[in-house]
């Protein structure tokens, strides 16, 4: 209690001070009138006495500041005495403020967009009450397969689960969306709307309330309800009050609507598609008529008393006793996931993309900071008096390295505000540039919603990112210009030549750092920028345009081996239609099993095909033969290889004839094949570069991706005939189809990624370009302006001028070269870590084939930067010469 | 806890506060004088306060509701800030003392012992 009191008298005594000055003066007079009549009594003279007394209390400044001291917290105090200095000082130089904090604005902005987007898909927890408490399951199978796979229970297992954990309050279950087909569309909107079939207790049992009517009912009749989400009850019912009760007639069973879920509920998929409406799983052959059984994703809520550790354990081993022994891939373990709108946010190469994307925007705050610290560095030096001044009076060095991190501080915080205000309208532009690429190509019905607002934590990451940039840039030119070093700081600024040979290795060892974060810089996102630029023309190397993809949200075709038979073979006899084929589709997902061939072990590429695939696709046979429909059917033990897969594993010899041998499931069994021909090289895997290697094999049936087909003559018609063939085979398939040529489906994915990965690469190299420019500019100018008086006395001890320009100019460089190389050599050791990650037959080129050295780059980045320094050195070298040598000598 | 040092005793840190809160509830109100020149007269002149710390403690006390100062007269109509205890002050000299006790009873049964 009497604590808190203090606290608060002590504050009081930090606002106002005033009061309590004068009440300790008075004071202080007062016991000194004391003790002046005491000694007057002891018999001294009135002037001895007041002197006496004087002597006897002792210093009363001394005793008036411990009494300060006492009374308030000094530091706070101090603190805003440099706060109020810092403003004044900061508005008095307006143009240093305002390209400082522009600076800063675009260094912190960009990391707290990027950081925001992340917090957004990956840190923010799902829209539902308790969200700590909530986790997804996820599974991992012994083949190491990734992907929303892993989020796949079968309704057994979910039952299960349900029924034997003690862990948790509760679980439910939800699976994909799906599209359907509302029987009476509304007028000039498609007839496809998406559905989610969940477990009757999810709005419960997530906390999630309706804006308009009820959530489901326990109770288990099978009276045909849904939930319908905010952005569907705008679009469908122009949001009308009176929705609830209304019918959507799905394969002719009427839904009536029973409530509108909030706008801020966008849904709990791994994919972040918040659906159109929600029905409870009990109604999946009504919704879906020919599905049974959908997998579902799992979500539960963790007792409060339960550690997630054992939570985590009893999934493991609840897991274990559902599986059934003849699965094909066995699920190793099960964790609990913290919920995030993206699901595999803890995969490596998710991971991966980020930390990279990190790193570059980092550097761009990097550079920024030495911008700001080299300004701070030119603007102390013309404060040097002030500084000398001040620490004569007595103030400390620690009080003066303050003063100059507080306005370091301040500048940062202006910054930091700056960037994040910034950033919350970069993050909106930088979704929807993403979005709009999803939704322009095939299979985007639903936008992507996600929840861009900063929360605390964007704006702790922020703020934090201020603070450091602050001690970054802020304390060295404090720490440098401190030091006490009265009799020559008091002179006339800059005159002593001791000092600034001591300086000047601090100086250029920052023009060689700034030197070398901005080579790094330029190096990494020019060659991104260069890399990027390759795409849009980058050919794969087989029929992209007239070749199309049966694309199926659902997967049940895939599984379904007699339906993909049925319906390759009635394509085969549809107008507009050439060929039809079965097997994997390019640029949708790559499988990468193990390759052992005589003894040398490595990864390729593979793929299922048909015996019409390579012809479908167009890709060219070098040697050997292609499959028979025979040895398809009976998933004969050959294989057709690629000619890089020949040269990597059979540099020398002939591998026609050859057994290689593969670890299809990724169980260390290794099954031979014969290699029976060979195919030219293609961009299989991604747009982005040749397949390392890649073996083609005749599936067992059910095991094909997907059924693909070559037009001849008109898309449409083919794409007309196409549905017409599905229809005929299955009809209940048609919803969930989309049917597009791979120019237009996952080709123009890849190139729009591209596309937009370039403009932020072009943005970046821009803005890094901008930043290196203008820092080392200013800094090879402040650093040849230092010396003016020094080129005044050697034109005056008679030096011509053109020794004076190279020596100068000769002697800035010197820093820059070195911070060059050492940038050369880091970019270079950076963009070589980037390029290893390319050993990896799946990954990803963002450099598009540009080799991690590109000449071109490295020399055209490295001229850049050196020109620059040397303009900016020779112009006030030069500017220099022409002042009378007889000025500087005087001046100095 | 006092320290001595050419015949003067130093207050440590902490004690100042209850021999303050003390003197304040033997004698009434006082003035920082008055109250430095009882604790010279009690100590036989051996403990000599310093205005440097005989002020922030006051303060000190003064901010946590112990004492509270007025302004008042002298008998000399000399013009002068009056301390006087608080009930929450002599509820806290209670406890203090009693700390003090303890502590000291502790460190002279460890001197003994150790002897």
């Amino acid at each position: 209690m009497w604590r808190l009191r203090r606290l608060f008298a002590k504050l009081c005594a930090l606002v106002a001070p005033e009061r309590a000055e004068r009440e300790l003066a008075r004071e202080v007079e007062s016991h000194l009138a004391l003790m002046e009549d005491e000694f007057q009594k002891r018999g001294m003279q009135v002037d001895e006495a007041r002197a006496a007394a004087r002597r006897a209390y002792g210093g009363v400044e001394q005793v008036k500041e411990l009494h300060r001291e006492e009374r308030t917290f000094v530091w706070l105090e101090q603190t805003m005495q440099d706060l109020r200095y810092a403003f004044r000082s900061l508005w008095k130089d307006p143009g240093f403020t305002l390209l400082a904090v522009i600076t800063l604005t675009l260094g912190i902005g960009i990391n707290a967009t990027l950081f925001s987007a992340y917090n957004a898909v990956a840190l923010k927890p799902l829209p539902v009450s308790g969200p700590n408490e909530v986790v997804r399951l996820e599974r991992w199978f012994q083949s190491g397969s990734r992907g929303d796979i892993q989020y796949a229970f079968s309704r057994a297992e979910y039952e299960s689960f349900r029924t034997h954990n003690r862990a948790f309050s509760s679980m439910v279950a939800a699976s994909w969306p799906r599209p359907v087909i509302e029987d009476t569309p509304v007028a000039n909107r498609g007839g496809t709307i998406t559905g989610q079939l969940v477990s009757t207790n999810y709005f419960h049992d997530l906390g999630i309330g309706t804006r308009i009517g009820r959530i489901f009912t326990f109770d288990l009749d099978t009276s045909p309800e849904i939930v319908i989400s905010s952005g569907f009850w705008k679009r469908r019912f122009q949001s009308d009050p009176n929705v609830v009760g209304q019918l959507i007639k799905i394969k002719g069973t009427a839904f009536t609507v029973i409530g509108v879920t909030p706008e801020e509920f966008t849904g709990t998929s791994t994919t972040p598609q918040p659906p159109d409406f929600w029905a409870p799983l009990s109604l999946e052959a009504k919704v879906i008529p020919g599905a049974k059984e959908l997998p579902v994703q799992v979500l539960a809520r963790i007792k409060p008393s339960v550690l997630l550790q054992r939570a985590q354990a009893e999934a493991n081993l609840l897991i274990q006793q559902v599986a059934k022994p003849d699965q094909r891939d066995k699920t190793t373990a099960i964790s609990l996931q913290h919920t995030a709108l993206f699901g595999n946010t803890e995969d490596i190469r998710f991971k991966a993309l980020v930390f990279a994307l990190m790193l570059i925007v980092g550097m761009v705050l990097m550079v920024a900071c030495a911008n700001v610290a080299n300004m701070l560095l030119a603007r102390c030096a013309g404060r040097q008096r002030e500084i000398g001044v001040r620490l004569a009076l007595g103030a400390s060095r620690a009080r003066v390295v303050r003063q100059f991190l507080t306005e370091s501080f301040l500048l940062a915080v202006l910054g930091g505000t700056a960037g994040l205000l910034a950033s919350v309208w970069c993050t909106r532009l930088l979704w929807s540039s993403i979005v709009q690429n999803f939704l322009g190509s095939f299979g985007g019905g639903a936008a992507f919603q996600a929840n861009l607002d900063p929360d605390a934590r964007v704006l702790a990451y922020a703020m934090a990112l201020s603070l450091l940039t602050a001690v970054v840039f802020g304390l060295s030119p404090a720490l440098q210009f401190s030091r006490p070093d009265l009799t020559t700081t008091l002179k006339e600024e800059g005159s002593a030549w001791g000092l600034r040979l001591s300086r000047s290795r601090m100086r250029a060892f920052l023009v060689a750092a700034q030197a070398m974060v901005s080579i790094v810089l330029l190096i990494s996102t020019g060659l991104l920028l260069r890399g990027l630029m390759r795409s849009q023309a980058a050919e794969p190397g087989f029929d992209t345009r007239n070749v199309f993809l049966l694309i199926e949200d659902s997967g049940d075709m895939a599984q379904n081996a007699a339906l993909q038979g049925r319906l390759a073979a009635r394509l085969q006899t549809m107008p507009g239609i050439r060929n039809a084929a079965l097997g994997s589709f390019p640029m949708m997902g790559t499988w990468t099993p193990p390759l052992l061939v005589e003894g040398s072990l490595g990864r390729t590429l593979a793929s299922y095909a048909s015996d019409a695939y390579l012809n479908t696709l167009g890709i060219a046979m070098l040697r050997g033969r292609n499959f028979t429909a025979r040895e398809v059917s009976q998933g004969a033990p050959i294989a057709i290889i690629s000619e890089a897969t020949a040269r990597r594993f059979w540099p020398r010899g002939d591998p026609l004839g050859k057994q290689l041998n593969l670890d299809l499931n990724f169980q260390g069994k290794f099954s031979k094949f014969e290699v029976v021909g060979i195919v030219r090289d293609v961009r299989f895997a991604s747009l982005s570069r040749m397949d390392t290697g890649h073996v083609y094999l005749p599936a067992a049936p059910g095991d094909f991706q997907g059924v693909l087909f070559r037009s001849h003559g008109d898309a449409q018609t083919a794409i007309a005939s196409a549905r017409a063939a599905v229809r005929e085979v299955d009809e209940n398939q048609l919803p969930g189809l989309t049917i597009a040529s791979i120019e237009d489906g996952p080709l123009r994915v890849q190139k729009s990624l591209a596309q937009t990965y370039m403009v932020y690469a072009a943005i970046l190299t821009l803005l890094a370009l901008t930043l290196a420019a203008v820092g080392i500019y200013g800094v090879m100018a402040y650093l040849v302006n230092q010396r003016a008086p020094e080129i005044g006395i050697r034109m005056a001890l008679g030096a011509t001028p053109a020794t004076v320009l190279t020596t100068v100019v000769v002697e800035g460089l010197r820093p820059v070269f070195v911070g060059v190389a050492l940038g050369i050599a880091g970019a270079a050791g950076l963009s070589w870590v980037l390029h290893t990650t390319l050993v990896f037959p799946g990954s990803t080129d963002f450099f598009y084939g540009i080799p991690f050295y590109d000449p071109a780059t490295f020399l055209g980045v490295s001229c850049f930067l050196i020109f620059v320094a040397g303009v900016a050195s020779l112009v006030p070298a030069r500017r220099a010469l022409r002042v009378d040598p007889m000025v500087s000598l005087r001046h100095e | 806890m006092a320290t001595e040092e050419n015949g003067s005793i130093k207050v440590l840190q902490g004690t100042l506060d209850l021999i303050v809160l003390r003197t304040l509830a033997t004698m009434g109100p006082q003035h920082a004088y008055g109250i430095s020149a009882r604790l010279k007269q009690i100590s036989d002149d051996s403990l000599d306060l310093n205005q440097g710390t005989l002020y922030p403690a006051l303060v000190r006390l003064e901010q946590q509701g112990w004492i509270q100062g007025t302004w008042g007269k002298t008998e000399n109509n000399r013009e002068a800030k009056f301390y006087a205890i608080t009930r929450a002050g002599l509820k806290a000299l209670d406890r203090e003392t009693q700390r003090w006790r303890k502590m000291a009873g502790l460190v002279e049964k460890l001197l003994v012992a150790e002897a």
